[in-house]
């Protein structure tokens, strides 16, 4: 593994311009161009607004700017799932490559989280403009924002890595992950806060809840760019053991999901 | 051709790639079992054969060498080169490689086709391990070497194929690495650019590049290799001087079927000889010489109304000509036992290239086929001219022009 890990560092400009090349590709011959980065989570936002805040009216249950929790929710678990669902298919798409070419091959998922990370930026700093002209109180939490954005880039390296090798010799985990996603789209606090679930579900079924890593991140977003102890007090909630839980597993998951993917590698060129 | 000419280069007793008792296998699945019944019942069942595509292979290319590996499909000569790349990993054995290595396996892999010319050299160069820096440094070189020209900022899902090929291999010929492994490539692009990629090659060896390249091309091969490697089922059948080894190679072809034959063998084809006028076996023709097919077979017993048969088929597998008994209006009553047939092809009206031939045995309705050697053999033809196509075919010109004709 460290051997492996030496050659991707000297790989490095090749995960670069991969990146580059997604980055570019997405929304060539479109014409909105990068503009589609800021219109899609717009869409979604509208939907969900609809949907939720007025509809189901969760800005009603106390949630003071529910637009803005629901996009700090949103943007970082598209980033996810986007990252995740891309890189599952990265080895097995890009099979003329793998079988002709020697490379790390761990670059291939990588470059995917990094495009999508791009984006994802992107959009936050559009959300940061937005904030500031609706002038909603920025607090200092806003400082961990890299160090949560590398939290989440680890956890989801992990979980690419490993899911992306598997894929190579069962592609149903391409068709499995989607769905996957999707359930654990709901069983993560975006849409509605995790109040709702310590109210409606016994402690037992939250304390199952709470282990949902993602669930941490969330929530820790949500409490960088909604602020929401101040918003409402029912989108918030921080407990210092299910932080650590959640670091502890993203690191283990990111050097499981490497050593997974080394382990891997060398049978690549022959069952693609 | 003779052998490249000793002290071109600078070979030194340095070893650049060490092979020692390589052995790579392969898992041919049977039939895969999809369901998870098949699968709880087949639970104990191995699914699959081992194949071993290399045995046991030792080899040293020492510095500034070029080895070629030649041989029949199916050799191991590609699994090789893979596994001198680290695409694959050996079962058995080790490899250790001395400086740095790149393989030119398939031209613009990798290319995306909505980056122009020069992103996609930035982007293919960095897949085979180059810098950013680096390939500022190259990249006029590799655009003058592609002839694309101003192109280059363009799309490359508007090249033509030519384009695409020529760019790649500008790419991975400019890399400039220690080792080049080189695949079957050589034979892309037109005339002019592969005498260009020849004599890429030859400087390269001046420069004191270790080079393995693997072809089929037995006489590019003796032409710019130091030594040849015959692999024959994964082995090494012979190594050693490039004359020597492609000479008992072209021999052992010519006689000797590769490929794929079927058949209920009532009648067997024996023996199949691509002959030249006088009667001696030729692979090497040209165009509107003479050529005799010549089919020894053997009837397991009588057979009545058999119809025997030829095709010959381009590098791509379509037919460009074929015929057989029934057509020619040749009735056979019956055969058993031994005997011969012979098709005279009075004159080769075929230009350059590769062709490969089938020959086939089979009743009159052609329902079913006593024995059928598919493409086991093959021939090279030289055309004088510079036509292009398959055909030669006779052409007058005739001009009509007010300044010519002088009305």
């Amino acid at each position: 593994m460290k051997e492996h890990l030496k050659k991707f560092v000297a790989y490095r400009e090749l995960l670069y311009n991969l990146t580059l090349k997604e980055v570019k590709v997405r929304y060539k011959n479109s014409f909105l161009g990068f503009l589609w980065s800021m219109v899609n989570p717009l869409m979604l936002l509208v939907v969900y607004y609809i949907a939720f805040g007025v509809i189901f009216r969760l800005r009603a249950e106390g949630m003071v700017r529910y637009e803005f929790y629901l996009l700090a929710g949103i943007l970082p678990w598209n980033f996810f799932s986007l990252s995740v669902v891309q890189a599952v298919g990265s080895v097995v798409n890009n099979a003329d490559l793998v079988k002709k070419v020697y490379f790390p091959r761990e670059v291939l998922p990588l470059s995917y989280l990094c495009s999508s990370g791009f984006h994802f930026l992107l959009q936050e700093l559009v959300l940061f403009v937005f904030l500031l002209i609706f002038r909603v109180r920025i607090s200092p939490w806003i400082l961990a924002f890299p160090l949560l954005l590398f939290l989440q880039a680890c956890f989801a390296a992990g979980l690419s890595l490993f899911l992306s090798a598997i894929n190579v010799f069962f592609r149903d985990v391409q068709h499995f992950t989607d769905i996957f996603l999707l359930a654990w789209f709901w069983m993560t606090p975006v849409v509605y806060p995790v109040s709702f679930i310590f109210e409606s579900l016994p402690s037992w079924a939250a304390r199952i809840y709470l282990l949902n890593p993602m669930a941490h991140i969330m929530l820790l977003w949500q409490r960088i760019v909604y602020n929401s102890p101040v918003n409402g007090p029912k989108a918030a909630y921080f407990s210092p053991t299910g932080f650590t839980y959640t670091v502890v597993l993203s690191l283990a998951l990111l050097v499981f999901g490497y050593w997974a993917f080394c382990r891997l590698e060398g049978r690549f060129a022959e069952f693609i | 051709m003779s052998g490249r000419e000793i002290g071109a280069g600078v070979i030194s007793a340095e070893p650049a790639l060490c092979l020692e008792g390589v052995g790579k296998c392969f898992r041919l699945y049977h039939d895969v079992s999809t369901s998870l019944k098949e699968r709880i019942i087949n639970w104990r069942k191995r699914g699959y054969e081992l194949f071993w595509a290399l045995k046991d292979i030792d080899l040293t290319v020492y510095k500034g060498e070029t080895l070629s590996v030649i041989g029949p499909n199916g050799s191991g000569k590609s699994t090789m080169l893979r596994l001198m790349t680290g695409i694959m990993k050996p079962n058995r054995g080790k490899i250790t490689t001395y400086g740095s290595i790149a393989a030119l396996l398939e031209l613009g892999a990798g290319f995306h086709p909505d980056l122009t010319g020069r992103e996609n050299i930035y982007l293919n160069a960095s897949i085979l391990g180059l810098k950013r820096k680096q390939v500022d440094r190259i990249i006029d070189e590799i655009i003058e070497f592609s002839e694309l020209g101003a192109f280059i900022d363009n799309q490359v899902k508007n090249y033509s194929s030519g384009m695409y090929v020529r760019l790649g291999f500008s790419i991975a010929i400019n890399v400039n690495p220690d080792i080049l492994l080189i695949d079957e490539v050589l034979a892309v692009g037109d005339a002019s650019f592969q005498t260009k990629c020849i004599d890429k090659i030859m400087r390269m060896q001046r420069e004191g590049k270790t080079i393995v390249l693997v072809t089929h091309n037995a006489d590019i091969a003796a032409s710019i290799s130091d030594r040849i490697l015959w692999l024959e089922r994964g082995e090494v059948r012979m190594l050693g001087d490039p004359r020597e080894v492609s000479d008992a190679y072209l021999r052992a072809m010519r006689t000797r079927p590769e490929g794929s034959e079927f058949g209920t063998r009532d009648i067997v084809i024996e023996e199949v000889e691509i002959q030249d006028e006088r009667g001696d076996p030729q692979i090497r023709f040209s165009t509107g010489d003479a050529m005799v097919i010549r089919l020894r077979f053997r009837a397991t017993r009588r057979v009545d109304d058999p119809v025997f048969g030829f095709g010959i088929y381009d590098q791509m597998g379509l037919m460009v000509y074929g015929t057989n008994t029934r057509l020619l209006k040749v009735d056979i009553p019956c055969v058993d036992g031994e005997g011969t047939v012979e098709f005279h092809l009075p004159r080769l009206n075929l230009l350059d290239g590769r062709y490969y031939l089938s020959v086939a045995a089979h009743t009159r309705d052609g329902q079913v086929n006593y024995h059928w050697l598919d493409k086991l053999y093959f021939f090279d033809v030289v055309s004088p001219g510079k036509e292009s196509g398959y055909l030669a075919m006779d052409c007058r010109v005739v001009i009509y022009n007010r300044s010519q004709t002088g009305e």
